[in-house]
Order: structure tokens, then C-alpha cells, then sequence
């Protein structure tokens, strides 16, 4: 990493001017013209913001959107005089439905004695307007007390657009040997919201971290420290621990303390600052208890924020899913173990790799082709001297149920003989350079140019060039992976676009920086969905990212090291996205740059086996490391870990569900479960995954004890031997090489499936295992949702979701699936050949399954089925009751 | 598929025993099962004893017979997955008629390719034991000849002592002479000086000064070398040798321009990282390669080819800059120096690796130090030769008591207390200490070479002895790898040649030749060669490749693994097989 290489905010004027401005400072503060607020037609509420210096006044809209939500939209109102330009709202990102959802808002009161308003936004939630100047908050109605507020501290400055220059200014930005022409001038916008009753505040990803909460970047106790930049940047080397941005940018935020939890999203592309303010920052003597400031400053754009209440943080979530997407259901392969390498290099190393899974009964889903595969860095060719049958190499691997995948990056080779660039060029569908020629930057085909993402007509076009026709050597088993999209341009400033290269409809690159590797993505799902006519559902990693990226698949974490701190911020990190709309994610395991010791290597599986998205990846100057090249017994470690996550799949692929209908993720910090529980609040070593399973990573080499804090009242179970151990205890751990602390909680029920076979695709017929972590009552709860793991049928109600419940010695399953969804039907013959029940009493022998009175046995049985288990729990044999039926199992 | 019970399925016939009982103990000690719960689809031990059929525990085996083939035993993941891993499809009872029995086809392949196999050692194993004969005879011989050399060197060793004995009590006594007749003529010298002193004196003190000043001139421009050199090291700790060409530029760009500190204020994260230099004044596409070569680790040399040529360019200036005078102070000083800085670098660098090489060499006791490894082996038979012709074998006998004779003679008839000494006398015990001498540091010499080889590692029967003085070539791409055993391996392209590694050792008990620290890799390791070896008439190399970054593997083909046991294995194996055909047949 070069911190010389990237801008810091004194660096950058826009970020600079801002954050040095005392509370309340402002030469022109905003205030609502009088008389101007009002009911508009489709129910929200309007208003002119002005002062006298301005060239012309401000809009507001405030809107609702129901259960919790508040959108605030600020634009110039250009019908007075109209600049040159206008500014830019970043199309494509909330759902198209977000408008016809707002509530049709009731005239606001005016507040007695102030010059303030009130509006109601939902029976215990209202708005007060304070209107000179133009404050905002949100308030919980019957306490009054307050949620959200926006300009509480009189930082809200919007400049507003010139039509020429004025004399003497250039507008011109220079950074090292970099020349940003500025042609519209600055247009910058910055702003504080406070959180009342948040102990921390998390979100804003991508940056790297060993905390999950957000750190305060000014104030007292915070020394040169700069704010969370968001700014997608293909960063080299980053660091595990550093503000800076890093691939993606999500401006959403969470604040959180006990019995209080709220969101504000602020939908802006372009690249943004944000301080967490330390208590006192402001000079105030005495804070108000549990308030956290922040301050947000972007270069461009218009303000269109949401503020989102919750009691609890996963409304929180919810409300921000609901508007900007559920994440998509990922196919069952794609939840399973990825092996990828820059680079298998030809047809008999990925034979090779491909085998040696098998030889050391390893499993895996899917193996990945780094830039090396094609024909000099065109995308959708193949180096034919190294994969002269790319299409029979796909077969063979698709013949054991795997699948492949090939990367597929926007910087385009500018060579004539190249298809995709000849028609890129002719039908001018690249960004513009500020002069209006093609722009021309260097990435790893030397000089490239990129499609312009931001153009529907451009992403469909895109989207055609991954049909079997148009890409050669493509088969339905090849799935896509998208690099490099922020864009990385290597001779670029920041090693990206120029801010002033111009998009489709006169959009310069800055306002829409941060969503360009999102259009990208999008294109890329969009080409998969259809190659498959809309019946396969697509498989798209990507680098970049921005709000709603999880419509479109998986993220990963970019390009770490192979080193214990970033093994330690992957966690952090990965939550942090999850937090954020993005479940779908994952660290590279054993670290991309450098070599991880086999030590290391060991714990990141042990670790990455619990990644919503598991892949291992390396660097092509590092050795190779696949999991069974360090001696016998690291094999056995690493395929232990890869197989508890192939155990794991029934129930990470129901999380998944719950994912994509809820938005809360499948991996999540403690507090997300256990909300009042403030030890919780900053624990990012440890996480769940789901309601019931908690783990803690390892994070220092050769450690020997950990502390791990088992949050709640009821016991938890270790995954490995069934041992329980108390809730709400700290308790310090012997640490084994053998895997990381991980347990289940009790009162939940897990499904698993306990035979390993080479991937997925095999274990489709295999029977059920159910663990059932018995709480203090005697009873537990879980779910298993199952559909044919490929399709989109489960739209049309060709799925199964059971919901577990055990009470009174009696475990029953009944269907929670929602009825007329479609005509469509999945079916199965699994069934359930194991009940595991921790926490009951061993003296059962016996159990009845209803309907039927089939007598089955109850025996002692170890939890995991490896040699040298213990049998530790009253184990159900043989049930054999299918998992799509209604049944109850009577312990007798 | 199968007719088969499901009770015995995927039992290999020596456990059948294990099973036969009514209660049957996990093998692992975990606990025990009755027959019905033997293959009952539900596992009952955690090692997977009682489901040696089904797949239902994870660490289990099913063994598959496979008749007309062979049998083998798959994991118990493999069975009812739907693909066909045993020929007789034995493993895919579950799924009505997917697997065909392939056994006879599939077996009737395999056993021509083992009938291919089995020959290729039969006829491998006699070459083998030829070689392994030849190499006890010449083993023997070495052996004979070193322990002959032995005996040679202590008695010449003998005679060369005392020649330099003789030697010295020469030289002792021409000293002698020599001081008195420089006695003689300092004092013939210094009345001759005394007369012409007066006269001379300005002149000489001229002289002094100018040689002073010259002195002066020179130690400033040393210090200023150093400087350079100084702040260039500096830099240079952060790049890898191959980086180099193009960092020395821009230092050299950055040294003349106004914003160059805060470029150095920059410390690089990674000792190898080219990269961090002054980006300025590059043109967009060397930029656009400079930043891609952090990830690729692609030497910038190649990287930025424009560079270089802008590098050369600026040496140049020296020349142009002395017909404009004017510019004479200003230009050629820095560029110059920085130059030669740069340059003597090199030398440097140079002499540390080989100083490196040498150290390492020299902890092998006995090696010549003076010899490039390289060389020692090809030359090992000019060595060879030359000691022979030098000492033809009908001479060996008598060559030996000859110099003695000879020695003797000459020690005897020279007269120590003669004064002055005879000059005919003296240059012949010079002589014959010359001879001896010479003949004594090549004996050393071959000895040398001897014990070395004879230190090596030729295999349990010395099998692979005659690989010592061969090297094997195999073409791969555009390159010819050469592969000299106990000595070294090269990847050779045109003139050019890459070191991929001294030899180290044989690994896997003489399946594996490894060569380690070969030629530094950029952002990689040393590179590193490993030979696996297997059974074949010829010495053939091929299926050279690159797993991981400058980590080569390739393949040799040799007599040198066609063992007799082996051969036994696979002729029982071929038995076996075929054995077993007669039944099929009936089928």
C-alpha cells in the first residue's frame, strides 16, 4: 500500500473545506422559505430550502415509507434558472416499487411558539422540521424521543452548481502527475446525522478492519486519523487496518445501543468522506447519553437519504433491504467450497487440481479460471495453446456434478481484431474521456477501453455477449467472476477513471464512481439470466461493489494477504457487508498475496468454512496451496473443515433463504442475535451464523487459549463433542488445531447432512441429520427450506420449508410455506436417518413416530461421525420420515 | 448391477472373516454392532467398520471386486453418488442400471498395459543391474586410484617440503647478497647525489605540491562517489537486482528535479516492489504497466522497454556535454558518477553472489574452491587426461621414484655454505620444486575431484554412479532443459541460460531428484527443479513444468528404477490378472 498514491481528505478540497467547519458556522445556512411547506399531490411532503446568496432555492421532499422509513431528497430547483448541467441521481439502485409504496403523509402541524413543524410517519413515529435552519428529526411519537436527526449540528452545506466559472478560478484539480479539468465546478454536498441511543455505529464497507464497529475518526482521544472514504479503488497491498477505501462503497450505516437500533442510507455515488465523531467533538461538555455524531461530505450529486428506525437492528436491516433489494437466492453449488488460482494454467493442471480433490476425498464445487485463460486478456476468448477444449474440459468437471468459472473483466483490449472492441468502438458504446474520444486507459491488456455501464442499451448489449452463441467455448456449467470493475485503471489517477471522463447522458465519471462496477455486475447477472432464458439462476462474483449489489451475487474482500492480522479482518469485514444488504461474501482463504504458513492455512479454512462465500485463492507468484499439499494430518485439518461446511449446507442454504426474503444475513454479529446484550456491541473476532451457531476465529499463530463470550441465558453446545457450556459467561477456551471454537445454541434445531461426497450436486438424495439443542425449557426450534438449488421454480412454490419444533419430548414438523404461490411443486425422497438431541435426558430408549406408531430406537451417538468420536447424545436411529411430510417423533 | 447380498457388499475378501459373527466390534473400539446393523445404510461405528457398503459413514471403504479387472476400494462417499467408479459398477447398486460392467474392457486395456510395463522392466532391470556391475568395478576403481593418490601426495608432499626448505635457505642467501650489494650501491648512489644536490632543489618542491593537489582531487571526487553511491543504495535495499536498470533511471530523473524529496519520503511496503518510484514523466502506457506490474511481479526491465532506451540515452550526455563548455560543470559530474556508481554496484553485487556461492562451496570440505562448479565436472576428464598425459601410465611406476631420485640428487649436490650461490644450483632446485609443486596441486587436485565424487549419493546399489558425469536434455516450449545430476539444472533458450538449481539431494528414497537455490526469481523463490524417476530404457526428460511459480517439476525415464522387486509386483500382478480371465471367458 502507497498512502502517497491515494488521496487524503486534506488533499481533496471538497473533504477538506468541510470537515474543518465548526457546528453551526455556516455563512449561508438553509432555511425553509416560509409558507412553501405543503402536501404534494402523491403524498409527500414538500418545501423550498433558500438563502439569499443562492442562485436559486432549494427542493425538499420528505416521504414515507412504511413500516419505519423516511426519505429526504434535496435537488436544486432548476425551473428558476437553469445551469448547464444537472445533478446527478443515480439511477438503477432502489427497487422501481419504492415510489408506489411512500404513504400519503397528513399536513404537517405547526409547532406552537416555534418556527417548526411536525408530520406524522406512522403511529409511533413523526418528523420535526425545524425550519431556520432546516433541521430534521426523527422522533419515536409518544416519547418524543429522538431517533435520527439530520443538521442538528448546522453542517449541512449544499454548493450549489455555476454556470461558468467564476474570474480567477480554474476549477482545476491536480493530485501527483494527474489533472482533473473540473468542467462543471464544485457541487459538493456535506452534512451531520446524529444516532440518539447508539453505543456504535457500523456499516459504510469496504475498508479494512479488526473492528466491527466503527471507529470515531475526530475528536477527543482521536489522534490524525482520516474519515471512512468511500471510493472504489483497486488498492494494492491494502491494509488490514485503514479508513481508506477499498473496492466497493456502501454508504449505509447502523447505529445501535440497547432497545434502540437505526439506519440512514444516503444514495450517492460519487466519492464520499464520512467522520464518526468522537463524544465532545463538538466542545459540548456533557454529551447526551448515547448519541453518536456523523458527518458526511460527497463531491456530487443530490441528497437523497433514508433514515430507518427499528427497535430492533434486523428491522433496521429489512427496511434498508426494501428498498434497495433481497439479495438473490444462489444456487446450491455456489454455496458450497470454490477452488480457484491465478492461475490453473491449462486443460491438464485444472485434470490435475480437479483429481486431487478426489484422490483425498475433498470436496468441492467449483474451479476458477483467472486472466490467464484467454486469448491475451480478451474477455470471452480462450488461450486455445493452453485450453484448446475449453468445452470438454468444462464436461468432464461438470460429469462429477462440479462447475467452472471464468473471469470476465470491463477493461476492453483496444485491438482491432478483437470482436468485442470492434463493436464497442463502432457503436460508441465506451466512456468518453473529457475530450470526447474513447477513453484509453492501460489495464492487463495494455491499452483498454470500457463499456459504459451506466446505459441500459450498453447492459443489455453486454448481457447478449454471454449467450452459448456469443461466447465460444462456454458451456450452462460455466458461471461468471467480475474483476477489476471499480474500474481499476493502472494508469490511472488513484489507478482508476478520471473523474471528468463522461458517461452516457453527459454524466461525468465522478458522480456515478462508486456504482460503476455495480452497473457492471448487473450487466454480467443480467447475461447470465438470460443465456439460461430466465430458468438458471446466475452466479456473478464481483469485486466492486454498491448499494443493491446484492441483487446481482457474491462479493469477496479483494485482494488480501496472507497474513494472521487480515485472516483476523476478514471478519469485520464480511459481517460488515452482510450488515449492509451483501450476505453473499467472503475473505479469500489462505490470504491472496504472499505464502501463508501451513499453520495459517489451517485456521483460514477453519475460519473461511463458515464464510457465507468459501473460495480459496492465491497469487500466481505464490506457492501452491492446495489443501492437501502440507503433509497428512494438515490435509485431514483442511478437509475437516471443508466438510463441515458441506454438513453445514442444508442449513447455510436456508439462511440463504431467509436472506433473500429478509435481507438478514446469513453470517451476523452477535448483537444482531442478541441485541440488549452490550458485551456483544464490538466483538468482531466472533460471529453467527444463523440463530444457532456461533464460532469464534483463531487469529494468532500458535495460540493456545481464547476467551470466548457465549452471549444469552441458555447453554451452548460445542459443535465438535456436545459439550455444554454456560450463556452469558466469558469463558476461556483450550484452543486444539483441530478447529476453531464453534457451538450451537440451545433451543434451536440445525439440519445437516453427514455424507461427504465430491460436491454438492451428489449429496442432493442424502439423508437428513438433525441437531437439536434442547434450551432450558426442554424445547427447540429450527428451519430447513429445500428447493431443486438451481432454478427460479421456487417462485412459482416448487420448494419445501419445514419448521422443526421440539416441546414436551415431541419433535414436529410442520409446513410453513405460504400457499398459491404458484403451481409448481418440488419433490423429494429424502429423509431424515438421524435425530441428535443434546440436552435430553439419556434414559429414552425409544420413539413413535406419528402418523404411523412406528417404533424406532433411541442409542447414544457421537455428534460428528469421525473416528475416535465420542457418543455423547440420545441419538433418534433411522427415523427414515421424509422431510416434505408433516410428521411428530415422541421420545418414549 | 450387482448380485451380490447387501450384507458382504464392499467387504474385501480377507475381512470376510471379520464379519462372520453375530456381534461385530467397530474396529476402531468405539462401540459394536449387530449383523443387522452390518450395511443396514445407517452408521453405527464412527470409522465406518459396519457400513462397509453404503455411504452412510463418512470414513469408510467399499471395496469393489471388479472380476476381469481389478479390484479396488473407493471411499465410501463414492457409493450411490451417481458416477461410475468401479468397473463392475458395483458401487452404483442404488441407481437401477447406471454403470455398465466395463471390467473386461476396461481390465483387458489395463492388463496389455501392464504386459507393456512388465517388459519395459524385465529388459530394464538387466541394463540396471549392467550399470549397477560396471558402477561397482569403477566405484572400486575410484576407490584404488584415490587411496594411490594418497599414498603419492604424502610422499611428494615430502619432497616438495623439503625443496622448500632448500628453497628458502636459497632465498635466504641471495637476500644476503642482495643487501650487501645494495649496501654498496646506496653508498656509491649517495656521494654520486650529494655533488648534484645544490642545484636541484626548486624543481623538486614544484613537484610535491602538484602531487598533493592531485591527491586532494582525488579524495573530493571520492567522497562524491560515495555519496551517490550512498543515497542510491538507499533506494536500492528496496528493489530486486532485475528491477534495477529502470530504478536507477528514475533515481536519476527524480535526483534533477525540484519535487523529487517528496517522492523518497515514500517508503515502499515490499523489499521488491519496483513500483515505487517517481511516476512522473512517464507516459500513460509505462505508467499503466509500472502499476500492473505489482500484481503480475513482471520485471519492469521488460516493463518499461521505453525506459531503457531513454536510459541509455541519458549515459550519452557525458559526450555531447563536452563540446558545449559552458555546460561542462552542470552535466557530465552527477550523470557520470551516478554511472559509475551504478555500475560498480553491479561488481559488486556480483562478487557478493559469488563470494556466496563460494562460501557455500567451501563448506563442503574438500572442494577447490577455484573452480566454477559449473566446470569442475566437464572438466573432470581434461583433468583426467591432462594427468595422464602428463603421467603416461607405462611411466606411473617409475615416475614417482624418479622425481625422487631426482630430488635426492639435487639436495645432495647443493652446496649450502658456497658463497656467492651458484646460479645453475639454485635455478635447479627451483626447477624441481616448480615440478613438484605442480605435480603435487594436481594430484591435490584430483584427489579433490575423487573424494567428491566418491561422497556422492549413487543410490542403494550405487545405481545411479553413472548418472555423475551425464546430463539429460528434454525440449519443453522453446526451451531445452538440461538436467546434470549432482551437479546442476538449466533452462537454456537460445544463448541464454537460466539456473534452475545446484543439485540438493535425491527425496521419496530415490524417486525424487531435487535441485534447489537456483537463479533468484523476481517476486518468487529461488528457483527449484524436482525430478521424479521412473522406470524406462532410456534416459529420457520430459513433462517439464511449472506448478507454482519457478518451481519446476519434470519426469526422467530411466533403467536406473527398473528394480527387480518391482518387476516381481507387477509380473505377480500381470499372474493374477490374467489368472483370473478363464472364468470371464466362460461369461
Amino acid at each position: 500500500w502507497k498512502k502517497d498514491e491515494f488521496r487524503n481528505c486534506n488533499q481533496t478540497p471538497f473533504c477538506k473545506r468541510a470537515r474543518t467547519r465548526a457546528p453551526h458556522s455556516l455563512d449561508a445556512p438553509l432555511s425553509l422559505v416560509a409558507g412553501s411547506l405543503a402536501v404534494s399531490p402523491d403524498g409527500a411532503l414538500t418545501a423550498q430550502l433558500s438563502h439569499p446568496s443562492r442562485p436559486r432555492p432549494l427542493l425538499l421532499r420528505l416521504s414515507a415509507l412504511p413500516p419505519h422509513a423516511l426519505r429526504l431528497q434535496i435537488d436544486e430547483d432548476y425551473s428558476t434558472t437553469t445551469p448547464p448541467h444537472r445533478r446527478f441521481h443515480v439511477p438503477d439502485v432502489l427497487l422501481p416499487d419504492v415510489d408506489s409504496r411512500t404513504l400519503h403523509l397528513s399536513k404537517p402541524q405547526t409547532v406552537a411558539g416555534a418556527a417548526a413543524s411536525t408530520v406524522a410517519l406512522s403511529s409511533d413515529l413523526d418528523a420535526l422540521v425545524n425550519h431556520d435552519p432546516f433541521q430534521l428529526t426523527v422522533r419515536r411519537a409518544g416519547s418524543g424521543d429522538p431517533v435520527l436527526s439530520f443538521n442538528s449540528h448546522g453542517l449541512f452545506d449544499f454548493e450549489p452548481l455555476h454556470e461558468s466559472k467564476p474570474e480567477g478560478d480554474t476549477w482545476e484539480e491536480n493530485f501527483r502527475s494527474h489533472t482533473d479539468t473540473r468542467p462543471r465546478g464544485p457541487q459538493s454536498i456535506s452534512f451531520d446525522v446524529s444516532f440518539h441511543g447508539a453505543d456504535f455505529v457500523y456499516g459504510l464497507p469496504e475498508h479494512g478492519s479488526t473492528s466491527l464497529a466503527l471507529r470515531p475518526t475526530r475528536g477527543p482521544g482521536v489522534e490524525d486519523s482520516e474519515p471512512y472514504r468511500l471510493f472504489n479503488l483497486d488498492v494494492f497491498e491494502y491494509l488490514h487496518e485503514s479508513p481508506f477505501g477499498l473496492y466497493g462503497s456502501i454508504p449505509f450505516m447502523i447505529g445501535h445501543g440497547p432497545g434502540t437500533s437505526s439506519g440512514f442510507f444516503w444514495l450517492n455515488a460519487a466519492e464520499m468522506q464520512i467522520d464518526v465523531l468522537a463524544p465532545g467533538w463538538d466542545g459540548a461538555a456533557s454529551t447526551e447519553n448515547g448519541r453518536i455524531d456523523t458527518l458526511w461530505m460527497a463531491e456530487a450529486g443530490v441528497v437523497d437519504a433514508f433514515f430507518f428506525v427499528g427497535s430492533e437492528p434486523k428491522d433496521v436491516i429489512k427496511q434498508y433491504i426494501s428498498v434497495t433489494g433481497t439479495p438473490s437466492l444462489p444456487q446450491q453449488f455456489a454455496v458450497a467450497y470454490h477452488q480457484c488460482r491465478w492461475n490453473y494454467r491449462d486443460e491438464d493442471d485444472v485434470a490435475g487440481v480437479d483429481a486431487g480433490f478426489d484422490e483425498h476425498d475433498i470436496p468441492y464445487d467449483v474451479l476458477w479460471l483467472d486472466i490467464e485463460h484467454t486469448d491475451g486478456k480478451r474477455y470471452f476468448t480462450w488461450d486455445r495453446s493452453t485450453f484448446p477444449n475449453p468445452e470438454e474440459m468444462q464436461r468432464k468437471i461438470a460429469d462429477k456434478g462440479r462447475k467452472m468459472v471464468t473471469i470476465v473483466d470491463p477493461h476492453m483490449k483496444r485491438d482491432s481484431g478483437y470482436y468485442l472492441h470492434e463493436e464497442a468502438t463502432a457503436k460508441g458504446y465506451y466512456v468518453k474521456d473529457a475530450s470526447g474520444n474513447d477513453y484509453d486507459g492501460w489495464c492487463w491488456p495494455g491499452s483498454s477501453s470500457y463499456p459504459d455501464m451506466l446505459n441500459p442499451e450498453i447492459r443489455d448489449w453486454w448481457a447478449d455477449k454471454f449467450s452459448y452463441q456469443n461466447y465460444k467455448g462456454s458451456t450452462p456449467t460455466l458461471y461468471i467472476w467480475n474483476d477489476m470493475n471499480e474500474p481499476s485503471v493502472f494508469n490511472g489517477p488513484e489507478v482508476t477513471m478520471p473523474r471528468d471522463a463522461i458517461h452516457n447522458g453527459d454524466v461525468e465519471h465522478r458522480e456515478l464512481h462508486n456504482a460503476y462496477g455495480y452497473y457492471f455486475h448487473m450487466a454480467t447477472s443480467d447475461g447470465l439470466v438470460k443465456r439460461g432464458e430466465g430458468k438458471d439462476r446466475p452466479f456473478v462474483l464481483s469485486r466492486a461493489f454498491f448499494a443493491g449489489s446484492q441483487r446481482y451475487g457474491a462479493v469477496w474482500t479483494g485482494d488480501n494477504s496472507a497474513d494472521w492480522d487480515h485472516l483476523k479482518s476478514s471478519i469485520p469485514m464480511v459481517l460488515t457487508l452482510g450488515l449492509t444488504g451483501i450476505t453473499f461474501s467472503g475473505a479469500d482463504v489462505g490470504g491472496f498475496f504472499g505464502n501463508p504458513e501451513p499453520d495459517l492455512l489451517v485456521r483460514w479454512y477453519q475460519v473461511g468454512a463458515f464464510y457465507p462465500f468459501f473460495r480459496g485463492h492465491a497469487h500466481h507468484d505464490t506457492k501452491r496451496r492446495e489443501p492437501w499439499l502440507f503433509g497428512e494430518q494438515r490435509t485431514a485439518l483442511m478437509r475437516e473443515a471443508i466438510h463441515m461446511r458441506y454438513s453445514l449446507l442444508p442449513y447455510y442454504y436456508t439462511l440463504f433463504q431467509e436472506a433473500s426474503v429478509t435481507g438478514v444475513p446469513v453470517m451476523r454479529p452477535l448483537w444482531l442475535e442478541f441485541p440488549d446484550d452490550k458485551e456483544t456491541y464490538n466483538n468482531g473476532e466472533a460471529f453467527m451464523v444463523g440463530p444457532a451457531i456461533l464460532a469464534q476465529g483463531i487469529y494468532e499463530e500458535g495460540q493456545k487459549s481464547v476467551s470466548v463470550y457465549l452471549p444469552g441465558k441458555e447453554l451452548w453446545y460445542d459443535l465438535r463433542n456436545g459439550s455444554p457450556y454456560k450463556g452469558s459467561v466469558s469463558h476461556k477456551l483450550q484452543v486444539s488445531e483441530d478447529s476453531i471454537p464453534s457451538f450451537q445454541r440451545a433451543g434451536t434445531i440445525v439440519p445437516r447432512k453427514d455424507r461427504f461426497r465430491r460436491s454438492s450436486t451428489q449429496m442432493v438424495n442424502d439423508p437428513y441429520t438433525l441437531v437439536i439443542a434442547l434450551n432450558s425449557s426442554g424445547s427447540a426450534e429450527g428451519e430447513l427450506y429445500v428447493d431443486d438449488g438451481k432454478s427460479y421454480d421456487y417462485q412459482q412454490g416448487a420448494f419445501i420449508h419445514r419448521r422443526f419444533i421440539f416441546a414436551d419430548n415431541k419433535l414436529t414438523s410442520i409446513n410453513i410455506a405460504p400457499d398459491n404461490l404458484g403451481k409448481k411443486v418440488f419433490s423429494t425422497e429424502c429423509v431424515i436417518e438421524r435425530i441428535i438431541v443434546l440436552g435430553l435426558s439419556s434414559g429414552a430408549k425409544k420413539a413413535i413416530i406419528e402418523p404411523g406408531n412406528q417404533e424406532v430406537e433411541i442409542d447414544l451417538g457421537p455428534i460428528s461421525l469421525r473416528s475416535g468420536s465420542r457418543s455423547v447424545a440420545p441419538t433418534v436411529r433411522r427415523p427414515n420420515v421424509r422431510v416434505i411430510d408433516d410428521w411428530t417423533i415422541r421420545i418414549a | 448391477a450387482s448380485s451380490q447380498p447387501l450384507e458382504t457388499l464392499g467387504i474385501p475378501p480377507q475381512d470376510e472373516a471379520y464379519y462372520r459373527g453375530g456381534v461385530i466390534k467397530c474396529r476402531d473400539g468405539s462401540g459394536k454392532f449387530t449383523r443387522d446393523q452390518l450395511n443396514d445404510d445407517f452408521c453405527d461405528c464412527p470409522d465406518g467398520t459396519d457400513e462397509p457398503g453404503t455411504s452412510a459413514c463418512p470414513e469408510g471403504k467399499f471395496y469393489c471386486q471388479n472380476a476381469g479387472h481389478s479390484p479396488i476400494t473407493i471411499f465410501s462417499s463414492r457409493v450411490n453418488d451417481g458416477i461410475c467408479d468401479c468397473c463392475d459398477g458395483s458401487d452404483e447398486y442404488g441407481s437401477n442400471g447406471t454403470c455398465k460392467n466395463t471390467c473386461w474392457e476396461a481390465g483387458k486395456a489395463a492388463r496389455e498395459k501392464l504386459k507393456k510395463k512388465v517388459a519395459t522392466y524385465k529388459s530394464g532391470v538387466v541394463i540396471r543391474n549392467q550399470e549397477v556391475e560396471k558402477a561397482k568395478v569403477a566405484l572400486a576403481k575410484d576407490e584404488a586410484e584415490l587411496a594411490k593418490l594418497k599414498g603419492e601426495e604424502k610422499i611428494l608432499q615430502g619432497l616438495v617440503d623439503k625443496l622448500t626448505e632448500q628453497k628458502k635457505l636459497i632465498e635466504k642467501a641471495e637476500e644476503e647478497e642482495r643487501l650487501i650489494k645494495e649496501k654498496e650501491e646506496k653508498r656509491i648512489k649517495e656521494e654520486a647525489e650529494k655533488q648534484a644536490a645544490e642545484e636541484k632543489k626548486a624543481p623538486d618542491a614544484s613537484q610535491e605540491a602538484d602531487s598533493e593537489d592531485a591527491n586532494g582531487n582525488e579524495q573530493e571526487g571520492e567522497s562524491k562517489v560515495s555519496e551517490h553511491h550512498d543515497g542510491h543504495v538507499t533506494d536500492h535495499d528496496n528493489h530486486s537486482p532485475e528491477g534495477k536498470t529502470s530504478v536507477v533511471e528514475h533515481d536519476i530523473t527524480a535526483g534533477t528535479r525540484d519535487d523529487a524529496p517528496a517522492e523518497t519520503s515514500a517508503v515502499p511496503t515490499k523489499e521488491q516492489d519496483p513500483t515505487s518510484v517517481n511516476t512522473e514523466g512517464l507516459s500513460k502506457a509505462e505508467l499503466g504497466r509500472l502499476v500492473a506490474s505489482r500484481w503480475t511481479g513482471e520485471n519492469v526491465d521488460d516493463v518499461g522497454k521505453g525506459d531503457k532506451k531513454g536510459h541509455d540515452d541519458e549515459f550519452d550526455i557525458p559526450e555531447p556535454a563536452e563540446a558545449a563548455l559552458e555546460d561542462e560543470h552542470d552535466i557530465p559530474t552527477p550523470a557520470e558518477e551516478n554511472y559509475a556508481g551504478y555500475h560498480s554496484e553491479v561488481e559488486d553485487d556480483r562478487h557478493k553472489y559469488d563470494d556466496e556461492e563460494l562460501s557455500n562451496v567451501s563448506d563442503d570440505e574438500y572442494v577447490d574452491n577455484h573452480e566454477e562448479p559449473d566446470e569442475s565436472y566437464k572438466s573432470d576428464d581434461d583433468q583426467k587426461s591432462d594427468y595422464h598425459s602428463d603421467l603416461t601410465a607405462s611411466e606411473q611406476a617409475s615416475w614417482l621414484d624418479k622425481i625422487q631420485q631426482t630430488v635426492q640428487n639435487v639436495l645432495q649436490k647443493f652446496n649450502f655454505f658456497k658463497t656467492p650461490v651458484d646460479l645453475s644450483e639454485a635455478s635447479q632446485v627451483r626447477k624441481e620444486y616448480d615440478d613438484a609443486n605442480s605435480k603435487l596441486s594436481k594430484i591435490q587436485s584430483r584427489i579433490t575431484s575423487l573424494t567428491d565424487k566418491l561422497k556422492q549419493d549413487f543410490g542403494k546399489e550405487k545405481e545411479f554412479y553413472y548418472f555423475y558425469d551425464q546430463c539429460f536434455e528434454g525440449k519443453e516450449g522453446k526451451y531445452i532443459y538440461k538436467v546434470c545430476p549432482y551437479k546442476k539444472a538449466s533452462q537454456v533458450e537460445g544463448h541464454s541460460s537460466t539456473n534452475l538449481g545446484r543439485w540438493d539431494k535425491f527425496e521419496e528414497s530415490y524417486r525424487i531428484m531435487h535441485f534447489s537455490s537456483g537463479d533468484k526469481c523476481w517476486n518468487g523463490p529461488d528457483r527449484s527443479l524436482k525430478v521424479r524417476l521412473r522406470c524406462g530404457l532410456n534416459n529420457e526428460l520430459n513433462g517439464v513444468d511449472e506448478p507454482s511459480r519457478c518451481e519446476y517439476v519434470a519426469v526422467l525415464s530411466t533403467p536406473a528404477l527398473c528394480v527387480e522387486e518391482k518387476l516381481k509386483e507387477l509380473q505377480k500382478k500381470l499372474d493374477t490378472t490374467s489368472s483370473d480371465l478363464p472364468g470371464h471367458d466362460e461369461l
